[in-house]
């Protein structure tokens, strides 16, 4: 707890440095993320950050010393190679895009990773920082770093905001920005670049290994909770922003413990958490939803069975009748009951349950809908009588009294259904 | 069946177009008066699609040049509007109608430039021109395939251009719909404006266009609709490829290298 006050209420000026560069790498490889995300480039930043792994060590074997305008530069420069060579083996070869990427990853990691190991067999005593870049650890970075860091967030995040257009251009239709004369050669030379930068700048706090995690999993997570573009990218950066600093914070209690890993731990519950409760698409609120509209359906019934009974002559049915009609669902039926007497559409008169005026008007409503529709079926569509009841039995509780003004007449307010059964209407005289 | 015009709003000269080796336009030599409203007929993989992009300069040619307003496309660039295909873009991107539509003002905006409140004014006039005012805000995956083909269309629309070249801009459309629409491609072309589309229904297009170009990996036809609209010309059009030139496609595919190209 002490720690935490300690971190949070930023005493210490290193955290409050580490905080700052945090936040703006999050905001930043969220932005260009989400783009990247959307046009369906994931992997592609994927393979830039393993593919940046070689340059960082080509960088301190010329520096001799972890100088970080060496690295960046080194580390940019082989994240540049990687994002080239893919788009030129594209364009030359008949391989497919996830072969090329799945190769230029893993050469290069691997290239990477040999470089590496020789790097610590040379006793160079430096070496020890380097291996922070596999896995990431924001806590050691120095001041002067950051402010490089920072500095290349900032490019980003200024460069993506002004040409924001032309990003939404990109990915959503190149060739019409081709059409209207927008050099889209350029722009989305441009836009690698910022990713790899992107890559570039994460790597010491997020690691090669995971920095994919950090472009793609917050626009990921935002895309679930809305369908425009300025809100996904703002929402994407703060879910970034959120694990950055909660995955800081925990390499800074646990001084053994990398930062990318945690990072990528938060961000995940972030996108599982979205990925369940989110009210549109998450998967709770679309079971609920369901069961919602299940309910609704037992309950239409119910009070069809009713109306027939009713057409039949019989005013109201027995409780025991009504569930036998729905087999093994009694706690749904019992249920269906209790709410249809609360909203005053059924009465219950000494175990007989029948409707009140308020229910006959709506379960006519149901009756007709079905009615209209098996007409409909039969009428427009040739389909014969004894084959359109099914569909009914799910169309009605669906047609909106828009569509159903239109069935009406459509069917020139027909009187008859396919089974010469009345469509009831509001005058009709079973009322 | 070819109809040259004198002063010609597009010109077309000796275009040949190939995907990689493929050759899939032949030598197409053409020239179209303003303030019609021209149809491109023909079968599928007759090459439609390939000669609208070839216009548009979205597809470098293999051999020939394409002419726009009597200059080369890029000085008139501002001026032509382009309806791609529906199916060409991911519809489930997070845009709302409004923001697609402002797409067409991105041009004469520029880079670098935001749009403002003019550019939403012509935005939603244009909207309203294809009857889509209801959906300024919806987000563009929950429209229909119709409702997608207006925004679209209304994306055009914003352009202000004088020469609109649209790439099925009926399919997946009703027939009240496309009538709608006809009847406002109609009313352009009245107000001197050109438009090119291509269209598949020959039935709609006796009715509607005012002429025709015909395609079959060659230039069939392209003349008023009253002179080319006839059994003989569409038969050439439609009644099968010709079986030389589908082998030699075939032949110049199997080639390492595209020998059409200089």
């Amino acid at each position: 707890m002490e720690d935490f006050i300690y971190f949070f209420t930023f005493q210490d000026p290193s955290i409050v440095w580490v905080v700052l560069g945090i936040t703006l790498l999050g905001i930043g490889s969220a932005y260009v993320g989400t783009f990247s995300f959307l046009d369906k480039k994931a992997l592609l930043g994927d393979a830039i950050s393993h593919a940046v792994l070689p340059g960082i060590c080509l960088g301190f074997m010329l520096a001799g010393e972890k100088n970080p305008v060496y690295i960046v530069t080194g580390a940019f420069l082989s994240g540049g190679v990687a994002t080239f060579l893919s788009s030129w083996l594209k364009r030359n070869t008949k391989l497919s895009e996830d072969t090329i990427i799945a190769t230029i990853l893993s050469v290069f990691f691997g290239f990477g990773i040999v470089l590496l190991t020789s790097l610590q067999k040379s006793g160079n005593p430096e070496i020890a920082g380097l291996n922070s870049f596999i896995f990431g650890n924001a806590i050691g970075i120095s001041e002067s770093d950051l402010m490089l860091y920072g500095g290349l967030s900032l490019v980003i995040i200024v460069v993506l905001t002004l040409m924001l257009k032309e990003f939404r251009l990109m990915v959503f239709d190149p060739e019409y920005g081709k059409a209207i004369g927008f050099p889209m050669k350029a722009i989305s030379f441009l836009f690698n670049v910022l990713m790899i930068l992107a890559v570039v700048i994460g790597i010491q706090a997020i690691g090669v290994v995971l920095m994919a995690a950090l472009l793609i999993t917050p626009g990921a997570a935002a895309r679930f909770w809305t369908d425009r573009l300025n809100p996904l990218l703002i929402l994407a950066a703060v879910f970034s922003v959120l694990s950055g600093i909660l995955g800081t914070y925990v390499s800074f209690v646990l001084p053994q413990m990398p930062t990318g890993p945690w990072v990528v731990v938060f961000l995940s519950m972030f996108a599982l958490i979205s990925f369940l409760i989110s009210p549109k698409s998450g998967i709770i609120s679309r079971y609920f939803s369901r069961k919602k509209y299940l309910r609704k359906t037992h309950r239409d019934h119910l009070m069809k069975a009713l109306y027939k009974a009713k057409e039949g002559g019989k005013n109201g049915l027995p409780v025991e009748e009504i569930y036998e009609l729905y087999p093994y669902q009694k706690a749904e039926t019992s249920k269906s009951i209790k709410y249809l007497d609360r909203s005053q559409f059924i009465v219950k008169n000494q175990y007989v349950i029948s409707l009140t005026e308020k229910g006959i008007s709506d379960a006519m409503r149901i009756v007709r809908l079905h009615r209209l529709w098996e007409l409909y079926l039969n009428e427009s569509m040739n389909i014969a009588p004894d084959h359109v009841h099914d569909s009914a039995e799910q169309l009605e509780h669906l047609i909106t009294p828009e569509l159903e003004a239109l069935l009406e007449k459509r069917l020139n307010y027909p009187t008859l259904d396919p089974h010469q059964e009345t469509i009831p209407r509001e005058n009709h005289d079973l009322r | 069946m070819i109809t040259q015009v004198e002063n010609p709003i597009l010109e077309i000269h000796d275009l040949t177009v190939s995907y990689d080796q493929n050759p899939v336009l032949w030598n197409v030599d053409l020239s179209l008066p303003g303030g019609k409203l021209v149809g491109i007929l023909g079968p599928n993989g007759a090459g439609k699609s390939t000669l609208i992009k070839a216009i548009m300069g979205l597809i470098a040619p293999t051999s020939g040049y394409v002419k726009v307003f009597d200059k080369p496309l890029n000085e008139v660039r501002s001026r032509i509007s382009y309806v791609p295909q529906r199916e060409s873009v991911d519809w489930n991107f997070p845009a709302s109608v409004l923001d697609v539509v402002m797409m067409g003002t991105y041009g004469k905006l520029g880079l670098f430039r935001r749009p403002g409140k003019k550019e939403k004014d012509i935005a939603l006039k244009s909207l309203e021109q294809v009857g889509m005012s209801g959906f300024v805000k919806r987000q563009i995956s929950e429209l229909s395939g119709g409702q997608q083909q207006r925004v679209f269309i209304a994306r055009a629309l914003a352009q202000e251009a004088d020469l609109y070249l649209m790439d099925e801009p009926f399919a997946g459309v009703d027939m009240s719909t496309e009538t709608a629409i006809f009847q406002l491609l109609q009313e352009m072309t009245a107000a001197g404006k050109t438009v090119i589309v291509v269209h598949h229904d020959i039935h709609s297009a006796m009715n509607f266009f005012d002429w025709l170009i015909m395609l079959n990996l060659h230039l069939v036809a392209s003349g008023p609709k009253e002179l080319v609209m006839n059994e003989e010309l569409l038969r050439k059009t439609y009644g099968g490829k010709l079986n030389l030139l589908t082998r030699v496609t075939d032949m110049i595919r199997q080639k390492d290298f595209n020998p059409l190209k200089s």
